[in-house]
């Protein structure tokens, strides 16, 4: 069958030439098919670039933009009739929240004093468990405590007034950035209208650029013969300091435009300020850097940036456009100069009329003296992080904007700085240096410390880290170890030579401190001249195995063996782990632990943790009682009689601690209610030719002297009796007699022997 | 010269009888004042700004805020550490939260400061029971 030929179909051994313009035609059709094709791929890149930009911005902006540093609170100090708490210390602790002082009725953060009283307006503030609003306050004294609080709307007494407590320190971010960030509802206008009016007039007629500033910056430029104008909005900015590097290149230049136009196309231009307002470069603080308005304002003028007055408001919007170079503390002309333009810009906008620009022109910078130190508490920090860190990695520490509420205290802390640099002062030795601790023993509270002999030094904290050997400060749990074993205080016992063969074949034969021998004498002697060798043999005979015991108890027994030589105090801690040794010591055998932290917040200020007050009874309190006799003898007339003489009347207890060749001198002590514990020594562990009592003791009472204290009572246990001991026999005396001790023995111990003064 | 022996014989002869019949000299009494020793005081009357705390404690406790509560006696204890009111309150917190190791041993710390507090005795033994 002939196959019918296809219609229309060219003969496949003919092909048809087709005419010129028809292969013209053709490869127009192609090229256009490759342009389309071109444009497509692209479209897509672009697409694909956008999204990339859409996802870093995403990524920044829509969620958690920013770093925030976690910010440390010092305690809130609770300020009611009869508290110890003189005006000047008020002040103190006033000027540390940066209140500043003024002669007119106080606005948040400001106080004033009037007459013998002072009145200070108490900021809002988000504690742990409720919101404070601001308050006015006045605070009347009697000497040096509190006589009254009144409320200074109402002139109503205060039972109790919290003042919010002071932001000790930070955890910045590893970009060194810090920054108080301020809600969309929280930005003043008046600082919008001046940024704008500076920085960008036409940031609410733009789309994110603005090709009419570009043009102009352009002609400025060209005029200029150099880089004068910057063309680039409010948005363009945000973009390059959010998401890109401050490199002048093209491309950034391009990025920059694209992200802005996707910035106003997500988000509103109040979002957009407000972010721009957070984000912006302003200051340099050492190491830190200052970002955004609202941190920037407190650190320069004390105050928040909704309270700031034009011409402060003026030299910070000045700051923006180089915050070196207008800087006000290392450029002061220059910075006045910018703001005062600043200042006119807004009154030709019509911000400020004649009068109002004629008197803030005039004004001086007004801003603080010296910047704030960055976290002029290291040591403490360093022991919060420490503590926290149980939590919290650093790095959420450093990102994640949380407030870390602790016991901080600073007029202990002003104290116990102002006592180690006087009493470091007695020994004229450089490379003496220090580690102190004060507690609060009844409840845990860690007050104060210092880690170094300068104590704002961010280096190695020794009160953490250096572990020593603690010499006689072992003596008191050592007691207590003894009196488990129905020894009591005026128990008989030798001071003589001994000699221990150790597993080496080498013989151990220790001594006491004069070197001498005392022959015999009640343990109560031997504990407050601490002698050595009657410790030795009592803890050679049972007393050693049950001081690992109670080491083990509070976690402070730091070896599987147990070695004679740990009577005399060769086990090292540093004095944090002393403090807490004799935290249980001090507080009648219930174990508080030591904590710098009681709680920790979110941002949004939701409770994350919370530290409650922990109370574990570990000894027995009666035992506990009688050291706590023996330590306050120490401090009467033992090897601490320092005290007696210089705090005459004032009963305190403590114990000396002095390691091999004078190489450590340490002194733990209390009051009614405070614990310190002081050590000094040298980093490459080489005599310092102090003891216990010619070292450390010096400083813990300058610093007691200057903290102030309750003399220390002991807790009346009627399991115990009272009797008069001659210190020596040990035996029954009494009160007239010479040097006849007033002790606490168990009700069934009481001795038979009588003293000859009888 | 003759009173100071006959003092002395006197007390030498006293001291014979004493021994003959078998007594040992009487101990001497504890002084009535004792220097070192701290004076009982629970708290119970309590102080302006810890009375207002123990108040405020007590009203978030009827009102099952157990955490608010903890946090007005923290603060009591803050400032006057031994009140044994603030301690005990402060257990009854921990029991009502059902920490019964707390409980016990906050009331430990109470009875420590006030063993002649016969109203806070009681109340303490009659929580102790609950936490055991």
């Amino acid at each position: 069958m002939p196959r019918k030929p296809a219609r229309n179909r060219p003969a496949a051994s003919k092909p048809r030439k087709r005419p010129a313009g028809a292969r013209s035609s053709t490869r127009s059709h192609r090229k256009r098919r490759y342009l389309g094709i071109a444009a497509l791929l692209l479209l897509a890149a672009f697409a694909v670039y956008l999204g990339y930009l859409n996802h870093i911005i995403n990524s920044r902006f829509d969620g958690g933009a920013w770093a925030l540093p976690s910010r440390v609170y010092a305690r809130a100090l609770e300020i009611y009739p009869g508290q110890a708490l003189s005006r000047e210390q008020l002040i103190y602790e006033l000027e540390l929240s940066s209140y500043a002082r003024v002669a007119s009725e106080p606005l948040p953060g400001e106080y004033r004093l009037l007459g013998e009283s002072l009145e200070f307006n108490g900021r809002a503030f988000e504690f742990a468990d409720h919101r404070q609003d601001s308050r006015r306050v006045q605070v009347f004294f009697l000497g040096d405590k509190v006589g009254a609080v009144n409320d200074s709307r109402n002139g109503n007494d205060l039972s109790i007034f919290r003042l919010p407590p002071f932001m000790l320190g930070s955890y910045y971010p590893d970009n060194g950035e810090d920054r108080l960030l301020l809600a969309e509802d929280e930005v003043p206008q008046g600082l919008v209208d001046v940024l704008i009016a500076v920085e960008d007039r036409s940031f609410f007629e733009h789309s994110g650029v603005s090709p009419l500033a570009i043009v102009r910056a352009l002609l400025a430029n060209l005029k200029a013969g150099k880089a004068v104008q910057g063309g680039s909005t409010l948005t363009q900015q945000l973009a390059k300091n959010l998401f890109l590097t401050p490199r002048k290149t093209l491309l950034r230049k391009i990025n920059e435009a694209f992200m802005a136009i996707l910035l106003e196309l997500r988000f509103s231009k109040r979002a957009i300020i407000t972010a721009y307002i957070n984000e912006v470069f302003l200051l340099q603080q050492n190491r830190i850097a200052i970002h955004g308005f609202e941190r920037a304002s407190r650190m320069l003028f004390r105050r928040s940036v909704d309270r700031l007055e034009a011409q402060q408001l003026a030299l910070l919007v000045g700051m923006v456009q180089g915050p070196s170079r207008y800087n006000p503390f290392s450029a002061p002309e220059a910075a006045m100069a910018r703001r005062n333009l600043v200042l006119k810009i807004m009154s030709e906008q019509g911000l400020l009329d004649e009068a109002e620009l004629k008197r803030a022109s005039a004004a001086p910078l007004g801003v603080v003296r010296h910047l704030p130190g960055v976290n002029r508490f290291p040591a403490y920090l360093d022991l919060v992080k420490h503590q926290l860190q149980t939590s919290y990695s650093s790095d959420e520490l450093s990102r994640r904007g949380l407030r870390v509420f602790t016991a901080f205290d600073p007029s202990a802390q002003q104290n116990l700085e102002r006592g180690l640099e006087q009493g470091l002062r007695r020994f004229d030795q450089p490379r003496l240096q220090a580690a102190v601790m004060i507690a609060d023993y009844l409840n845990g509270d860690i007050l104060a410390l210092a880690g170094d002999r300068v104590s704002d030094y961010p280096g190695f904290n020794r009160a953490l880290m250096a572990q020593r050997p603690i010499g006689s400060l072992i003596k008191p749990l050592l007691l207590y170890s003894l009196l488990q074993n129905e020894l009591t205080l005026a128990s008989k016992v030798k001071d003589q030579t001994v000699r221990i063969k150790q597993s080496d074949g080498k013989v151990w034969e220790p001594r006491n401190y004069d070197r001498k021998l005392h022959g015999e004498m009640s343990l109560y002697q031997a504990f407050v001249r601490s002698y050595n060798l009657p410790f030795i043999w009592l803890g050679i005979d049972g007393g050693l195995e049950a001081l690992a015991q109670n080491l083990g108890k509070i976690k402070l027994l730091k070896h599987d063996v147990v070695y004679p030589s740990m009577l005399l105090g060769t086990t090292e801690m540093s004095a944090y782990e002393v403090a807490q040794m004799f935290q249980v010591i001090a507080n009648n055998g219930y174990f508080t632990p030591l904590t710098t932290i009681r709680s920790v917040t979110d941002q949004n200020n939701h409770v994350l943790r919370r530290i409650p007050l922990d109370s574990l009874k570990l000894f027995d309190q009666a035992r506990m009682i009688q050291v706590q006799r023996a330590m306050i003898g120490v401090a009467e007339h033992g090897t601490a009689s320092y005290l007696a003489r210089r705090f005459e009347g004032r009963t305190l207890a403590g114990k000396t601690g002095t390691t091999s060749e004078a190489r450590d001198s340490w002194f733990a002590g209390f009051s009614n209610r405070l614990l310190g514990v002081v050590w000094l020594g040298r980093d490459d562990n080489t005599p310092i030719n102090l003891s216990g009592s010619s070292g450390a003791l010096r400083v813990w009472a300058d610093i007691m002297q200057l903290q102030g204290f309750e003399p220390f009572k002991l807790t009346r246990d009627d399991s115990l009796a009272w009797h008069y001991i001659d210190p020596l026999s040990g035996a029954i005396s009494q009160q007239k007699c010479a040097n006849s001790v007033l002790l606490p023995l168990p009700q069934d111990r009481i001795p038979k022997a009588r003293s000859r003064c009888q | 010269m003759s009173v100071v022996i006959s003092s002395r014989f006197l007390c030498r002869l006293a001291l014979l009888v004493a021994l003959s019949i078998g007594a040992g000299c009487s101990v001497p009494e504890a002084p009535q004042e004792n220097p070192y020793q701290r004076p009982v005081d629970s708290g119970e009357s309590g102080s302006e700004p810890i009375r207002l705390l123990h108040n405020q404690a007590l009203a978030a406790i009827n009102e099952s805020q157990y955490q608010q509560a903890s946090d007005y006696l923290q603060r009591a204890i803050k400032i006057e550490p031994r009140n044994a009111w603030s301690w005990h309150y402060l257990a009854d917190v921990h029991w009502r939260q059902g920490e019964l190791e707390r409980c016990l041993a906050m009331i430990q710390r109470s009875q420590s400061y006030a063993s002649d507090d016969e109203q806070l005795a009681s109340a303490n033994q009659l929580l102790m029971a609950q936490c055991q």
